[in-house]
């Protein structure tokens, strides 16, 4: 189409001046020389890093499949899994100063075992809060009272299942 | 967003042993209380860019210190006294968006004269000048 022949001629365009630009500078890189032969494949898209110590480029990739067409790639957080959660809830009782790091296990009770009160069990909910990125509504806040019910209660809220 | 942000301090009951249903209630109010007041220290946005994390970590301080202080105290007036502290702090420090409390002057002939006998009498005055939000701290500074 008419709009993949314009985006491939300005493609074109950057190509060339970037190459001009980059082989005064160093010439020895190996990216220039790629970039430097510009070979225009019939409209197909194509991959080009540029990089220059001088000028600062960003990096463009994209995925090219049989077909030719564009393979977006959003930026997303890698999917939660059961034990992903359990470590960052062990990670951030660890660093939380009233815990004992030698008694902290995942069915440790707050109250019982680790002899906390409920102010130091709302901060936990808090520092939990943080670390997942959503609220936790404040009826169930208070009845998470071990690690194992926080782990529990974030997969239910994230639909991970095992 | 409209986030607003107050401080308040919250008497807290003791935890554990009570049956009784007031002491319930308030001891959710008192949590609830405490967790409003972090909520409110994550989203908090200072007047001058540069003090916002200092007034941040001010408020989350402040809340630990006068909650652990007043963690013990057991009669329901002085829990209510600081329920409503709590309360006051949050309200006037989202309005005037300053987390700080606002010491007040001393009351006309609030201090004791050289012969000291008016001692009582000033340090009742004292007392009832102080403002709600200004219970849990001593007469110090």
């Amino acid at each position: 189409t008419a709009r993949d022949g314009d985006r491939a001629r300005q493609r074109a365009l950057c190509v060339r001046q970037l190459a001009r630009s980059s082989a005064r500078f160093s010439s020895g890189n190996i990216a220039v020389r790629a970039a430097a032969a510009p070979v225009l494949s019939n409209l197909r898209p194509f991959s080009f890093v540029a990089s220059s110590q001088r000028t600062r480029w960003i990096e463009q990739t994209r995925i090219t499949s049989s077909v030719g067409v564009f393979c977006r790639q959003y930026s997303d957080l890698p999917p939660l899994t059961l034990e992903t959660i359990q470590q960052r809830v062990m990670y951030v009782l660890k660093l939380y100063d009233k815990i004992n790091p030698e008694k902290l296990a995942t069915s440790s009770h707050f109250m019982k075992d680790l002899g906390l009160d409920s102010l130091d069990q709302v901060e936990i909910i808090m520092a939990m809060e943080d670390e997942f990125g959503f609220e936790i509504p404040d009826g169930e806040a208070e009845k998470l009272m071990s690690p194992q019910e926080i782990v529990h209660y974030i997969a239910d809220k994230n639909d991970v299942y095992e | 967003m409209g986030f607003k942000i107050t401080r308040a301090r919250i008497l807290w009951v003791i935890f554990c042993s009570f049956k009784d249903e007031m002491t319930a209630a308030t001891r959710n109010q008192v949590l609830s209380l405490y967790m409003r007041v972090f909520r409110i220290a994550r989203g908090w946005q200072s007047t001058l860019p540069q003090n916002t994390e200092g007034e941040r970590q001010y408020i989350v301080r402040e809340a630990q210190t006068l909650f652990r202080q007043n963690q013990q105290l057991t009669d329901t007036e002085s829990i209510k006294k600081c329920i409503d502290e709590c309360v006051a702090r949050i309200e006037i420090g989202l309005h005037y968006r300053n987390p700080y409390p606002r010491p007040i002057h001393l009351p006309i002939m609030g201090l004791a004269t050289q012969k000291g006998r008016k001692l009582k009498a000033q340090q009742r005055m004292r007392k009832q000048a102080n403002p709600v939000y200004l219970q849990s701290h001593d007469e110090d500074s």
